[in-house]
């Protein structure tokens, strides 16, 4: 299939010579780099890209949960129609735009940091804390977008049941709803962490190098922002990366199949 | 299992401009298995949740053992409940299932366990106790939820619509089970259906239901022999429309005067109701009557018969004669000597026999 | 179930319509102020929701037409058009963008074909293959690419493969962007195909074309593409978003791509840069709603 030869080369040569790289140094093998990777700055920034993801994805995760719980018991069709556009549209709304919009919101000259004077209060959209606020804006999205069908997937016969069986509610949602939504809630934050781990755009035009991110200090490596000799850190660091996104993989597709099986 | 009597008194609830039920009355004894039975939108699972306490009526109540319980909460009823389909939790095993009303109220798991194991091989399910829904055919699910709708010993069993998503096959046999089962434990249950073959073969009296209404209470053979209307004598078995005229008592039909069941109608030109199998043919070459079409059953086979005067009767013949009828033979037709029900002429003009109700 | 849906939604009135009528026992007046809590809770939650991502559009709107002491001003999108760099590459994000649909649609129909009729064995390939690029981020696909593309010289200097890579790297038209866009897309693409072919049941279609006696380039060509026209253009838009928003790989390569060029100017031109993207994001916004409303007709109409 051709298909699977253009992957192999397109995809499959670098990856290797990724692999290759990260366990060269002056032309032997070397564990060097790698261990490098994983001290110092770069280990600063690894840990920042982790602390930064988890922190989306959690706070996106309940937030977007909430969101989604709104908009599924609401009885208003089109609010839900709306919200379920709207935010198919924004879980794709990543990038150098969404970085301008926030940076020209609440950015130092932005409208609303302007408007409501926060520039004297200390405010500055350029930290850690700031790129939460906008990475929340494409994770919040996506988080709606996986729970929302499985919301619609709680039959009302559970409920029914189980109130039948003399539950109440709130036991209805310990041993019934939430253990069953929670493949999917873990899912979705799953996901979320690898968007927001993997997300070098935004960050890029945003905060530049001030909040260490592995992402960034991959991409400075690669521009030639590092001693001679150490060019091969990049590799070991995006070797780095791709072992947690694949371990976040990992724990993604079993809960998916897990969340499928209830909820067919 | 002490069982409870459950009374309905002119039950009303109305969804925005639909009403589901006006004014329904319905006195279920206790230990008895009524059906209710009727079109969709008839009314009768609303009013079955109304007893399980998931639909509050406009007006009226719902009384068991003469205790009004109209604004208990439904998980404070003292009634189990059997839904259509996939009412099992998904993330707990067949056990748990069961033991689930034990473990809200806090059983110990040691007790909760080997009661569900009980009642799992009352429902002839001994070995499935560790099997999750997902693995679980349909019938089977069905079973385990019977069973978690026994695990309480409710006082009433209410059964909505619970074989109607599964194979004609085992919904046969699950419904002899339910009614051996019930019979032995004794529970007073109310099953809701729109099969009208399933309401006959099981319950002990079966109540008709339209448009939020009560149209009759009887036990199966009556309602079948003297459906109290029109309405009751269609929905439940094929019927024949025939013309007739009126005198007295009696009532001219197909040229046989049969006396009249029930209220006569005050127009002389009337309907007359007559089943398939109490219209009787014989081959004759000289009849009025000719085959239309035949559809074999196997115990009998129905024939769909056109008169000289261009009206159709339905009658079924035992299946073994049924060779004896192929389409296009002429046939000779009367009517078994009984009472007959009649009803206002129908609008339809010259009346035609019904088409059948979908048995499934 | 049929008979349980429309009892559902009306509950919730009759619970709220309880609530605000008092002359009832305890009991339902409890559930009626349970109700009216939820919703005054799905109200905050929604308000908060729609504050939160409102006002970041709306602001970078109102930054846009702001100008110090004039007040309102449409300039900055006029000032758009005769930005330098503009035109270069807005037209060089297309023509990348329909190269990669081209070859991303080439290689994934055939393949999901393939599986569909003749192979369902090679599924789980597929699948992880097409799950490969969401897995490895795309920064560090970027350093394998630039990896090669820095050391291939050294060691392939003398093969033809030399005059291949250079080739692939011409600024005015960069392939390795398709290349890598193509792997990019991939799994969006070959998602919405599979969901397209498990609509129109391949099987059956190609087994009766087949009966009727057509070839099987015939059957592709006209009997199963024809079929999958909405699928291909889901496919398509969604591969043209990716590639018109794609920033890492290209900036990582160094071609002006278009959200390069946002990136450049926004130094010197921040009003600009602003408006650029709250265009881009307009455009966008357009593509994925003729997107996801044509999808919804398709499935009203089926």
């Amino acid at each position: 299939m051709p298909l699977l030869v253009f992957v192999v080369i397109v995809f499959g040569v670098p990856m290797l010579v990724l692999l290759g790289g990260t366990f060269t140094k002056e032309g032997t093998f070397s564990t060097a780099n790698l261990t490098e990777s994983l001290q110092g700055a770069y280990l600063t920034a690894l840990f920042g890209s982790v602390k930064l993801s988890a922190l989306v994805a959690v706070l996106g995760g309940v937030l977007g949960t909430f969101l989604a719980q709104a908009v599924v018991t609401s009885r208003f069709r089109a609010l839900r129609e709306a919200v379920l556009t709207a935010s198919g549209v924004l879980a794709n709304f990543g990038g150098v735009p969404l970085a301008f919009a926030w940076i020209a919101t609440l950015g130092n000259s932005g409208v609303v940091t302007t408007t409501l004077g926060l520039g004297q209060h200390g405010w500055s959209l350029y930290n850690f804390w700031g790129l939460t606020l906008v990475y929340l804006y494409f994770s919040i999205p996506l988080q709606v977008l996986t729970v929302v069908p499985a919301l619609d997937g709680l039959r009302p016969q559970w409920r029914e049941a189980a109130q039948n069986n003399g539950a109440s509610t709130w036991q209805f949602w310990r041993y019934v709803g939430i253990p069953v939504l929670t493949p999917a809630l873990l899912g979705g934050v799953v996901l979320l962490f690898g968007g927001a781990f993997s997300a070098y755009a935004t960050a890029q035009a945003m905060v530049g190098s001030t909040v260490p991110l592995v992402t960034l200090k991959i991409a400075d490596a690669l521009t030639g922002n590092v001693l001679i000799g150490h060019e091969n850190v990049a590799l070991a660091l995006s070797l780095d990366m791709i072992v947690v996104a694949g371990l976040v993989m990992a724990v993604y597709l079993p809960l998916q199949r897990r969340s499928a099986r209830w909820l067919r | 299992m002490n069982s409870a009597r459950v009374e309905f008194r002119g039950l009303r609830r109305r969804f925005g401009s639909t009403v589901a039920l006006d004014g329904l009355d319905l006195t279920v004894e206790p230990g008895e298995l009524i059906a209710l039975l009727g079109p969709s939108g008839c009314g009768k699972t609303t009013a079955l949740r109304c007893l399980a306490g998931f639909e509050q009526p406009d007006e009226g109540e719902v009384l068991v053992d003469g205790a009004d319980i109209t604004r208990v909460p439904a998980n404070r009823r003292d009634a189990g409940m059997v839904f259509q389909s996939y009412s099992l939790f998904p993330n707990l095993n067949a056990r748990d299932n069961v033991s689930f009303g034990m473990r809200v109220r806090k059983a110990p798991a040691a007790k909760r366990h080997a009661r569900a194991q009980e009642l799992l091989e009352l429902v002839g399910l001994p070995s499935v106790g560790d099997r999750y829904p997902h693995q679980l055919s349909g019938g089977q699910q069905q079973r385990v939820a019977l069973a978690r709708a026994l695990a309480l010993e409710p006082r009433v069993l209410l059964l909505d619509e619970p074989l109607s998503a599964l194979d004609a096959k085992v919904r046969v046999t699950l419904r002899e089970e339910i009614r051996r089962l019930q019979l032995s434990l004794g529970i007073t249950t109310i099953f809701v259906t729109h099969d009208q073959e399933e309401a006959l073969s099981m319950a002990d009296r079966v109540a008709v239901l339209r448009d939020g209404r009560l149209e009759q209470v009887a036990d199966p053979a009556t309602l079948y022999d003297r459906p109290a209307t029109a309405f009751v004598a269609e929905f439940v078995g094929a019927m024949n429309h025939l013309p007739g005229l009126v005198s007295g008592d009696g009532v001219t039909v197909l040229g046989q005067t049969l006396p009249v069941e029930g209220p006569s109608p005050d127009a002389a030109q009337a309907d007359v109701l007559v089943r398939p199998e109490a219209v009787l043919v014989t081959p004759d070459a000289e009849g009025d009557g000719i085959v239309m079409v035949s559809s074999f059953r196997g115990s009998t086979a129905r024939l769909r018969i056109r008169l000289g005067d261009g009206t159709e009767v339905l009658a079924d013949v035992p299946g073994h004669d049924s060779a004896r009828f192929a389409p296009g033979t002429a046939v000779r037709i009367g009517l078994v000597e009984r009472p007959v029900l009649v009803s206002a002429r129908s609008e339809t003009g010259a009346a035609a026999a019904v088409p059948e109700p979908d048995v499934v | 179930m049929a008979s349980l849906t429309p009892q559902v939604t009306p509950q919730v009135t009759t619970q709220a319509a309880t609530g605000t009528a008092p002359a009832r026992g305890g009991r339902p007046r409890q559930r009626g102020a349970t109700a009216a809590r939820s919703r005054v809770w799905r109200g905050v939650v929604l308000v908060l929701a729609a504050v939160y991502f409102l006002v970041p559009l709306i602001a970078s709107f109102v930054f846009t037409v702001k100008v110090p002491d004039q007040g309102f001003s449409l300039d900055a999108y006029g000032q758009i058009f005769s930005a330098e760099g503009f035109g270069g590459s807005l037209l060089l994000s297309l023509g990348l963008g329909v190269a990669t649909i081209v070859l991303v649609l080439l290689l994934t129909l055939p393949a999901a074909v393939a599986v569909r009729l003749g192979a369902p064995r090679l599924r789980p390939v597929l699948e992880v293959v097409c799950t490969l690029p969401l897995v490895v981020p795309p920064i560090t696909f970027v350093a394998g690419i630039s990896t090669v593309l820095r050391w291939g010289p050294d060691y392939l200097a003398t093969t033809p493969l030399y005059q291949t890579i250079i080739a692939v790297q011409n600024p005015d038209f960069p392939v390795v962007l398709v290349l890598a866009y193509v792997v990019l897309a991939l799994p969006f693409a070959y998602r919405s195909l599979d969901a397209g072919l498990g609509a129109i049941d391949v099987r059956t279609l190609s087994e009766a074309a087949r009966n009727l006696g057509a070839s099987w380039p015939h059957v592709l060509l006209r009997v199963i593409i024809p079929n999958m026209r909405s699928a291909m253009a889901s496919a398509s838009f969604l591969t043209l978003a990716l590639v018109l928003g794609e920033f890492t790989i290209a900036r990582l390569l160094s071609f002006e791509t278009f959200p390069n060029w946002i990136y450049r100017i926004s130094g010197s031109q921040a009003q600009v840069s602003v408006a650029v993207s709250v265009f881009s994001l307009l455009i966008t916004w357009l593509l994925l709603l003729a997107l996801s409303s044509a999808g919804a007709r398709q499935r009203s109409g089926s």
